[in-house]
């Protein structure tokens, strides 16, 4: 059998004396779009921000395609095909639209730049009014749509995404719902932590539960649909 | 009116030296909020390689040229030698490093290269006068205002229009995210150093032109006013940073001609100094506010 | 410990530091010429001079370059005040304020420097205040640092009064250390005993982190200023007696070499406490004497040569400050006192048992009483976010209050708003009659609401117990008609008794969460506010902090507002829980109404009903 395409083993990343993730195994096959849900503070934004390199995990190993990367900086694991649309989302409000996606670019030649820039203009239409606005002008949704874009300028196989659907309107979180669809179809394989569990099961192919910084439950989206205990995970037990 | 005039273009002249160190240090600040003192060593190696041309009878056109070089490498050098060892740590300790590297580096020129300031020949013409519509100019003060708005406009050219310019402004605003768009934090720090580096050098050709002269101590008296320049403009931002030096340079002109009376013009940084501190009692955050609010 | 025997320890930690450092100094001078002797007093001027960086730099966490620069005032006051009238008639003539003609006595002429240094010391402390001055403050650091080449630039000017850069001589000579011993004596004393006063410990907290130190009733302003103006006193004498040491005064005296000698020996020491400075004292002064020996020309070592030449001991200065920032920032001695070396000996052999917890009493409705906290109306806006709109809340005396709502709803948001950290932009907040609303956090704090950090900010270098009792000493001033828990119980009750001592940064992520508790509950709040108290805890930790939460809360007599995404905890601890969702209050209720509400759990969970 051929190596996944993501994998995680016993990782385990601290902050100073606080362990915010323990021994967390996971794996993303090709195409596979993976979904890690649970509460807030279960350590899904740790792990997704120790696969990526912005921190250093204490112990445990990332796997790309077999390859052990561990520890690999940020642009390095871009160069290796993966890229990560960060909590919050983090757009350079005081860059523009385009130039926020320029800088995404920075690991691709300039021509292939250029091609990706279009091709952004095209995947999101709303690109072509604000281009050389500011992007902290843009709203919550839209600057949701251009944290997506900026991870795409570098044509990741693998997509991590953090909360893309954090803080927006229930018609945007459709359009990020329909979004992720699309990449999938595009054969991306993704990474996702998501709240909304709900809708997030319903697109998921497998996903783990996180909580107090470990792996609780895994299972294909259908599966952890038909489990009551996920309810529990979140509300607590009714009884008491 | 050309009493005016003559004291505007002699004010610019003064603050286009400050505006050029303080944005060198702003951008510093703004990759990795370090306030740089090590900034004005780079114009201390540069004084002491002009000398050294100079007296080796070298034009002043190769000295400016190797004075560019030679400021953007040490820039860089200090960079990886120290400043790479202490990022990310609180603001004491980089405070302290840059000012420990400062005197490390004046340590090092007072030791082995001169204790007693060396004096060459400055350019001649420079100081000719030239009259404009009534007004008697000095050549000098034309050339540093001139090569400053060229320098200026290139480097906003850069900061606008080239990758590596979009990238140091991602990284001024959010490392982290710059980070995950795949720029290289080293390189991208490097470069801001680099850049800095050019900035002091282009500030120390003009210097070197008007003092002819070069000390191991001179850094750190250079540097100050570009620092409260950085600091009058609003810490971290770019155009606050030439705005303030701009600023400063008026001041200091307007204070000694309007201000104090004759026979006290000494006195004109401790006036100065007062205006800025009260600035900072009724505009704490400097002209232009760098807010990215901390997250609580 | 008592305050008094507290004061006493540090009282006599200070004597056992100038029995060293004069004792050791006599003796050394003794077994040599006089050179030593005149290097010794020296020693022990600047001794007084970096204890005066030390009651600022120190305490406050604020890096000043600028401070020598108060020697200047006190040293030139000093110099002018004190020369024979003949010698000014030749010098200075035409001084100001007729100062040629004038000749007071030594200690007079010192007073008057002081009040000097202090003038110029308000207008600069104004400055840093206003520049929003907290530990680690860039601006404030440059403009202490344009102080001093200011200062320099003056008194190399103003010659009717300095005489320019020859400078003044002809000062009278201090005969005999007598006046030197009893400055050093008493600087000891008092920068010993500042670090343990309310006003040292609350420089410290904020030191450490100035938001938690608003949260805890403290505004910065007062200890900040009142720590500048005290070190300046200090300086100011110090300087006094160095110029009268010398017989001279110039511009450079205490300009950038004397600058650089006496932060490295504050740096290089430790600038965090006394003991640390003294010993910077004796390794920079120790050091500095080597290498000038060394470069002086009289020795020669192969190969060494290169490195012997003048200018040596500018290298070791730089190169140690440099050395220390990189590879030992903090110093040789980065925290403690040698007074306290004693009851940590003693500590280590037996430690004290935890205090009694006494139980809680049962929080009937009769025994609660205070004000109710009103929420009315609240939004505001981030450019064109808006993150809250329209937020109505009341938490009444003795409620247990939830606040929940998917990531990004606005819950911190609130509680900032609540706090004083955000400004609303609609809306008021209210406790009782008072209005809360334009009010900063210290204020808030002081006027009942105390909270802790999602993202936790303690006072990360000060020992456990300190970061309770600092809040408690907010507590006992602002909030003294209230029921209140001793500091030790508290720290019991927060498990945390035998790593009392230890710096809070130490302890693990659910300690350091019972511990924000226990700093809150110190200030005697009407009303609790906890910004998620168990998020990244164990269910087993979780389990613990709610029985926790509501003990502190019924012994407090207080409310409490929790925020939390573990709806488990909530659930299991709240009497009613608001729900927000996109900066909207979108439900409000008892826990099993919220749990059954179709809106929550879709706002949770999803679109859909759950199967």
């Amino acid at each position: 059998m051929s190596a996944p395409e993501l994998e995680v083993r016993s990782l385990t990343t601290r902050y100073g004396a606080i362990r915010a993730l323990r021994d967390a195994s996971l794996t993303v096959g090709v195409g596979e779009v993976v979904f890690l849900i649970g509460p807030n503070g279960a350590g899904k934004t740790t792990l997704l921000n120790t696969v990526i390199g912005l921190l250093r995990p204490t112990s445990g190993q990332v796997l790309v395609r077999g390859e052990d990367v561990t520890g690999s900086s940020p642009d390095s694991m871009i160069t290796r095909g993966v890229a990560l649309v960060p909590e919050h989302r983090r757009i350079f409000a005081d860059l523009t639209v385009k130039e926020n996606l320029m800088v995404a670019g920075i690991t691709v030649d300039a021509a292939t730049r250029e091609r990706r820039l279009a091709e952004m203009v095209e995947l999101f239409p709303l690109f072509e009014k604000k281009w050389t606005t500011s992007a902290g002008y843009l709203s919550g949704g839209e600057a949701q749509q251009l944290a997506i874009a900026r991870a795409l300028m570098s044509d990741p196989e693998i997509l991590l995404m953090d909360e893309p659907s954090l803080g927006l309107a229930p018609t945007l979180v459709d359009l990020v719902f329909e979004l992720l669809g699309s990449l999938r179809e595009q054969g991306r394989t993704m990474l996702i932590v998501e709240q909304n569990a709900q809708r997030a099961l319903e697109i998921a192919d497998r996903a783990y539960v996180l909580r107090s910084g470990e792996i609780i439950d895994q299972g294909t989206g259908a599966e952890l649909r038909e489990r009551t205990d996920l309810v529990s995970a979140y509300f607590g037990s009714q009884d008491t | 009116m050309t009493d005016i005039i003559q004291q505007l273009i002699d004010g610019l002249g003064r603050g286009s030296g400050y505006a050029l160190l303080a944005l060198g240090l702003a951008i510093i600040f703004g990759v990795m909020h370090l306030v740089n003192f090590a900034h004005g060593e780079v114009i201390t190696v540069s004084a002491y390689l002009g000398y050294w041309l100079s007296i080796h009878g070298t034009s002043w056109w190769l000295i400016a040229l190797a004075a560019l070089g030679a400021s953007t490498l040490t820039a860089v050098i200090i960079e990886f030698v120290a400043f790479r060892r202490v990022r990310g740590a609180e603001d004491f300790t980089m405070l302290l490093t840059s000012f420990g590297v400062a005197i490390v580096v004046r340590a090092g020129f007072s030791m082995w290269v001169s204790t007693k300031p060396r004096q060459f020949d400055k350019p001649g013409w420079i100081f000719n006068t030239v009259k404009v519509f009534g007004i008697s100019l000095e050549v000098y003060d034309l050339i540093v205002i001139g090569v400053t708005a060229v320098t200026l406009a290139a480097v906003a050219y850069l900061l606008r229009r080239t990758m590596f310019g979009v990238s140091l402004r991602a990284a001024a605003e959010d490392f982290d995210a710059a980070r995950l768009m795949g720029i290289r934090a080293n390189r991208v720090i490097s470069g801001a150093f680099a850049l800095s580096g050019l900035l002091a050098g282009v500030a120390a050709v003009m210097i070197l032109m008007r003092r002819g002269q070069a000390e191991p101590g001179m850094g750190l008296d250079i540097l100050l006013p570009g620092v409260l320049a950085a600091v009058i403009g609003g810490l971290g931002s770019l155009s606050g940073a030439v705005l303030g030096g701009f600023a400063l340079g008026l001041a200091e002109v307007m204070v000694r001609a309007w201000i104090l009376p004759e026979g006290f013009t000494g006195l004109t940084d401790g006036v100065v100094f007062a205006l800025i501190a009260i600035l900072f009692i009724f505009r704490p955050e400097g002209f232009i506010r760098v807010g990215h609010a901390e997250r609580v | 410990m008592g305050s008094s025997s507290r004061y006493l320890r540090a009282t006599a930690g200070a004597m056992v530091l100038f029995v060293l450092l004069v004792g050791g100094g006599l003796l050394y001078a003794a077994s040599g010429g006089g050179s030593r002797d005149i290097l010794i007093t020296q020693m022990l001027i600047n001794t007084i001079i970096v204890l005066g960086l030390q009651l600022f730099i120190g305490n406050t966490g604020i890096l000043s370059f600028g401070h020598t620069a108060f020697g200047t005032f006190a040293g030139y006051t000093v110099a002018v005040l004190t020369m024979p009238v003949s010698r000014k008639m030749a010098q200075i003539p035409d001084a100001p304020f007729g100062v040629a003609g004038v000749r007071l006595h030594p200690l007079v002429a010192t007073g008057i420097g002081v009040l000097v240094a202090l003038a110029v010391g308000v207008l600069v402390g104004l400055a840093l205040t206003r520049s929003g001055a907290k530990s680690g403050a860039v601006a404030a650091t440059i403009i202490t640092l344009a102080l001093l080449f200011v200062v320099h630039e003056v008194s190399l000017n103003w010659t009717d009064l300095t005489d320019g850069g020859g400078g003044l001589g002809f000062i009278p000579r201090l005969r005999g250390r007598f006046w030197i011993y009893l400055t050093l004596a008493l600087a000891l004393v008092a920068t010993r005993l500042f670090a343990e006063t309310r006003v040292g410990r609350w420089n410290k907290a904020a030191r450490e982190d100035d938001v938690a130190a608003g949260a805890v009733g403290i505004n910065l302003v007062p200890p900040q200023t009142i720590a500048l103006l005290a070190s300046v006193v200090v300086i100011a004498i110090g300087a006094s007696l160095r110029v009268q040491s010398l017989g001279s005064m110039t511009p450079v005296f205490f300009y950038f070499d004397y600058t650089l000698l006496t932060l490295a020996m504050l740096i290089v020491g430790g600038r965090k406490g006394v003991t640390g400075a003294v010993l910077g004292v004796v390794v920079i002064t120790a050091g500095n004497e080597f290498t000038r020996y060394l470069a002086g020309g009289d020795v020669n070592v192969p190969g060494l040569g290169w490195l012997l030449r003048p200018n040596l001991s500018l290298l070791f200065l730089g190169g140690a400050m440099l050395l220390f920032m990189l590879m030992r920032p903090e110093g040789i001695i980065p925290s403690g006192e040698v007074d306290q070396l004693a009851s940590r000996f003693r500590r280590r052999v037996e430690d004290d048992p935890a205090p009694e917890q006494p139980p809680a009493e049962p929080a009937d409705g009769a025994a609660v009483d205070g004000p109710a906290l009103v929420v009315a109306d609240v939004g505001v806006q981030f450019g064109g976010f808006r993150a809250l709109a329209g937020v109505d809340m009341t938490a009444r005396p003795g409620e247990i209050v939830g606040l929940i709502g998917p990531n990004g709803a606005g819950k911190t948001t609130l509680l900032n708003i609540i706090t004083g950290v955000v400004e609303p932009t609609a809306g008021t907040v209210r406790l009782g009659d008072r209005d809360l609303t334009d009010l900063p956090p210290y204020e808030i704090a002081r006027a009942g609401l105390a909270r802790t950090f999602q993202n936790l900010r303690l006072f990360g270098g000060l020992p456990v117990r300190e970061n309770v009792a600092v809040a408690a000493m907010a507590g006992e001033k602002y909030r003294g008609d209230r029921p209140r828990i001793d500091v030790d119980v508290l720290v019991a009750m927060a498990g945390l008794w035998s790593q009392r001592h230890r710096p809070a940064s130490d302890l693990d992520y659910g300690s350091q969460r019972r511990l924000e508790l226990a700093r809150a509950a110190a200030m005697s709040p009407t009303l609790l506010l906890l910004d998620e108290p168990t998020s990244g805890m164990s269910d087993e930790e979780s389990a613990v902090m709610i029985g926790h939460v509501r003990d502190t809360a019924a012994r407090l007599k207080a409310g409490v507002i929790v925020i939390d995404h573990d709806l488990h905890f909530i659930t299991n601890v709240c009497d009613r829980i608001y729900v927000l969702d996109h900066g909207r209050i979108i439900a409000e209720g008892t826990p099993g109404e919220i749990q059954r509400d179709p809106l929550v759990i879709e706002a949770y969970l999803g679109t859909q009903a759950l199967p």
